[in-house]
Parts: structure tokens; C-alpha cells; sequence
């Protein structure tokens, strides 16, 4: 190996420590309890929330075990075939998870309420991959640490890197609210948009007299809508009359294209019904 | 009133035009609900549907499914518990699909809300249809320039932003199409059409802050 594979692997032990022990800490201080226990594809597996729960903290416990165990020990085949073991165990139930119950949240990291995805198979694959180096590993990483600090700031870095793009969805929140604040938002551009959304023109419509007056001839929604010279044309199909008279119409509303109800209290409405075979004028009222 | 009869939509459009200004001005608020079919908008897709006021007009009734088959105007409609139905669409009917659209734009596979009224032969004259019509209650995960990312319970859904159609309503206001005061972790009440292509959805009118969802 060379000797910068070397300084990597002999580092594996503290950063899967660091994976470990987050994981685990959550699941094992996690208030979650049964309820959010009975979410994941484990209550599906062990038949039942509260065994899921159960399972879920011995997990956990197990996860800070190894973590310690990685902490304070030299690395051995022992610990490293431990998590070896354990991602293997994680890959293999996220596979039986995806087949089993789709869209069940895995457990994997408390809290992360999200469906089995990618990430959670990556994290699962690091922990294998993790445990592999741990194995392989000739020094402890107390030793190695204070002998290259550069590989080990790197590794430092390189591992945050990858728990920020791992994290569950619910843990990148606040790195996504920062990089917001940092970069703009996304949709500054449309701040200064002063075009009013047609659904703002049909709430006015749907609160002014017009409407009030006129509904009880419309029988459809929206039928079509378009701007011209300042104005909005709304259009509706309806029945006018009863009986044997009732023939079908158009129901027309202009308004101000310009106007919503932030601005407006007595919306202007003009209202005009024609019938819909001749085109011809309809009186509004029957 | 051969403008009116003539097939271009630019020439018919133009004589309703003339026609609505040549209307009554009616100037007043009115109350709120006051036609006897529910609001007419997208969201009557949602809103129960109200006796009519006029015993003239039969009950309306509603369909909801997914579309199995088009034949000219007929719609066949597999309902969600076992229920079949045929929906008939006229030039009168109203469609929506993301916006007010045609019939044209109806694809089989879509879903459907239909409301209409029982003919004889069985089948539904509809007088409005609502095409993969969504409403969820989500939360923003992530804004980008053309989607967010939005929780809908343990389900991760992409909203495709629309340039002209997407609005949002702030604490009850009026739709706005001022999209830069979202945020992430905001509860959102996301009014859509659904994609079946991608299960995205494309954002219609979102919700947000207090009274989301309940303004009307």
C-alpha cells in the first residue's frame, strides 16, 4: 500500500467512530418510542412497534459499543469484522426493506422519517467499507494523527463533506437554510413580478356582486381566460332559464387584469351572458 | 355574428371580448359561496358538492378515476373503489389540467375529478373536469430555481415551479406570483396537478403561514 492509502485506512477507525456513534446515539437516546418505531420496515420484519423499538435500541447500544470500542482500542480484525458485519447486516436488511415494505422509513439514523433511499444504502456501504479498512489497518490513529496532521485535517474535512451530502434529509435543513442565505434565493427573480395570477382574478370575481348575481346561471369552472387591453375576460359556460326555455349560454366577466383582493374592496365587475348557439345577448335574469 | 360563428379562436375571442364590455358594470362585494354548485375554481374539485338552490337543476354529481379509454367526448373512467364510469365532454365543459385548457389535452392514464349532471343512458354530461387535480398538505424541504422539494408525510415529492402559472397565497393574501418570500421548512398546502410520467407535480397554487388552506 501506498503511504497515503496507508495514513487513509489507519484514519477509517475515529471517522466510522464518529458514524457509528451519531447513529447510534440516536437510537439509543432517541425519543421516538414506539410510534415512530412502528414506521420503519423493522416493525414489519419483527411483527410489531414495540419489539421494533426494542430492536432499534439495541441497536443502538450496540452502535456506541463499537464506537467506543473503535475510540480505545488498536485496530484489530476484530473490530473491523465487527462493523464489517454490521454494514453488511444494514445492507442486506435495507434490500429486504425495499422489497418487503416500500415507502417504510428504514431507521436507520433517528428520527429520519424519509422512505429507504440511496443515501441510506451509501451510508450502509461506508460502514461495510469502513469496517474492511479497520481490518486491514496497521496503527492506531492516536499515533498517526499527531505524525500527519495535513492527512488527518483532510480526512477531517473529506468526512464532513460526505456526512453533509449522506445526511438524512431532516439533518440537511439547516446547511440548505445557510446555503440560501449565502447564495439568494433561488426565486429573487420573481419578487418583482407584478403580473396578477389568474387565480388571484377568480377569488375577486368569486367575492364580488357580480359573481353572486350571476352564479346561479354557471354550471362550469373556468371555462377559458385571456387579457386584452387592461382588462381580464373570464369565461363560463351555464343554462339560462328552466323548463322547457332553458338554453345553454356564455357567462362573461371583465375585470381590471391589474386587481386582486389586496387592493380592491368593492370589485367593478361587468357581467354579460350570451347565448351559446347565436352569440346573441341574454338578459341576466330569467 | 359570424365572428362568433367562425373557427378561429382569436377572431371568437375577440367578439366575446367586445361582448363582456359591452356588459353591466356590477361594483359590490359579494357573499362569500354564493353560487349553488361551490366555489368554481380548481379548488371545487375538493369541495363537496352543494344542492343546487333551483329545483330545476338536478343534483349535480361527481366522478373520480382514472381515464382508461378516450372515444371522441367519452371518457372512460375506472374509479378508485371498483366503480366504472363514462363522462361526456362537450365544448361546454370546462377542462383543467395545470390551467384552463381543452379537451385535447385529456391523455389516457391521467386522473380525473369530473362534476356533471346523470344523463339517461347512463352516462355523466360533465360541466367541469379537473384533470390530476392534487391537494397535499407538505412541507418545504428545498427551493431551486424550477422545483421545490416537498415532504408529503414519509413521501418526497418534486413541484415543478411554472414561470406563468405558479402563485402563492402568503398568510390568506391574495395569489401572488412573488415566489421569493417561500422558505424552507414552511407548511405548505400545495394545490397541483399531478405528472404521471414522473409522479412529480406541477405547482399550481401554494399555501403558506397562517390561515394556509383555510382562506376561503
Amino acid at each position: 500500500m501506498s503511504p497515503a492509502v496507508t495514513v487513509a485506512v489507519d484514519l477509517a477507525a475515529p471517522l466510522l467512530a464518529l458514524v457509528l456513534g451519531t447513529a447510534g446515539a440516536g437510537k439509543f437516546f432517541g425519543r421516538g418510542g414506539p410510534r415512530s418505531a412502528s414506521r420503519t420496515a423493522l416493525a414489519r420484519l419483527l411483527g410489531g412497534g414495540d419489539r421494533a423499538a426494542r430492536a432499534l435500541r439495541g441497536l443502538g447500544a450496540l452502535e456506541l459499543l463499537l464506537c467506543a470500542a473503535l475510540l480505545a482500542l488498536p485496530p484489530s480484525v476484530v473490530t473491523g469484522g465487527a462493523a464489517t458485519a454490521l454494514g453488511a447486516g444494514f445492507l442486506g436488511y435495507l434490500g429486504y426493506a425495499r422489497r418487503a415494505a416500500p415507502g417504510a422509513s428504514c431507521g436507520c439514523t433517528a428520527g429520519d422519517d424519509g422512505p429507504v433511499g440511496g443515501r441510506a444504502v451509501i451510508r450502509a456501504a461506508a460502514v461495510l467499507a469502513g469496517g474492511v479498512a479497520v481490518a486491514l489497518a496497521r496503527h492506531p490513529w492516536w499515533i498517526v494523527v499527531p505524525s500527519h496532521p495535513a492527512a488527518a485535517s483532510g480526512a477531517v474535512l473529506a468526512a464532513l463533506a460526505g456526512a453533509v451530502a449522506l445526511a438524512p434529509d431532516r439533518w440537511r435543513l439547516p446547511w440548505r437554510r445557510l446555503r440560501l442565505r449565502l447564495t439568494g434565493h433561488p426565486l429573487d427573480g420573481t419578487r418583482a413580478a407584478t403580473r396578477v395570477p389568474v387565480a388571484a382574478t377568480v377569488e375577486l370575481l368569486e367575492r364580488s356582486l357580480a359573481w353572486q348575481s350571476a352564479a346561479p346561471l354557471v354550471r362550469s369552472a373556468l371555462l377559458d381566460h385571456w387579457d386584452d387591453d387592461g382588462w381580464r375576460i373570464l369565461q363560463y359556460s351555464g343554462v339560462h332559464g328552466g323548463g322547457g326555455g332553458a338554453r345553454p349560454v356564455v357567462v362573461l366577466f371583465a375585470l381590471d387584469a391589474a386587481a386582486s383582493r389586496d387592493g380592491v374592496r368593492e370589485p367593478a365587475v361587468r357581467v354579460s351572458v350570451l347565448d351559446a348557439d347565436t352569440g346573441e345577448a341574454v338578459a341576466l335574469t330569467a | 355574428m359570424s365572428a362568433y360563428r367562425t373557427g378561429d379562436p382569436l377572431d371568437r375571442r375577440r367578439f366575446l371580448t367586445a361582448a363582456a364590455l359591452r356588459g353591466a358594470t356590477v361594483v359590490g362585494s359579494g357573499v362569500i359561496g354564493a353560487t349553488a354548485l361551490g366555489a368554481l375554481d380548481a379548488d371545487a374539485a375538493f369541495a363537496a358538492p352543494l344542492r343546487s338552490l333551483d329545483p330545476a337543476v338536478a343534483d349535480a354529481t361527481f366522478v373520480e378515476g382514472r381515464i382508461t379509454g378516450i372515444d371522441g367526448g367519452l371518457l372512460a373512467v375506472a374509479g378508485s373503489w371498483g366503480t366504472y364510469a363514462r363522462v361526456r365532454v362537450t365544448a361546454a365543459t370546462s377542462v383543467w389540467k395545470v390551467r384552463a385548457t381543452t379537451a385535447d389535452a385529456i391523455a389516457t392514464g391521467d386522473g380525473l375529478y369530473a362534476r356533471g349532471v346523470p344523463m339517461p343512458d347512463g352516462t355523466l354530461a360533465a360541466d367541469a373536469v379537473w384533470v390530476n387535480i392534487v391537494h397535499l398538505h407538505t412541507t418545504v424541504r428545498g427551493i431551486e430555481k424550477t422545483r421545490l422539494h416537498l415532504a408529503h408525510g414519509s413521501h418526497e415529492i418534486v413541484g415543478h415551479v411554472l414561470a406563468d402559472t405558479t402563485s402563492v397565497s402568503y398568510s390568506g393574501a391574495a395569489p401572488t406570483a412573488d415566489l421569493s418570500r417561500l422558505r424552507i421548512g414552511q407548511d405548505a398546502q400545495v394545490l397541483g396537478a399531478w405528472r404521471p410520467s414522473d409522479d412529480s407535480v406541477e405547482l399550481v397554487r401554494v399555501s403558506v403561514g397562517p390561515g394556509a388552506g383555510h382562506h376561503r
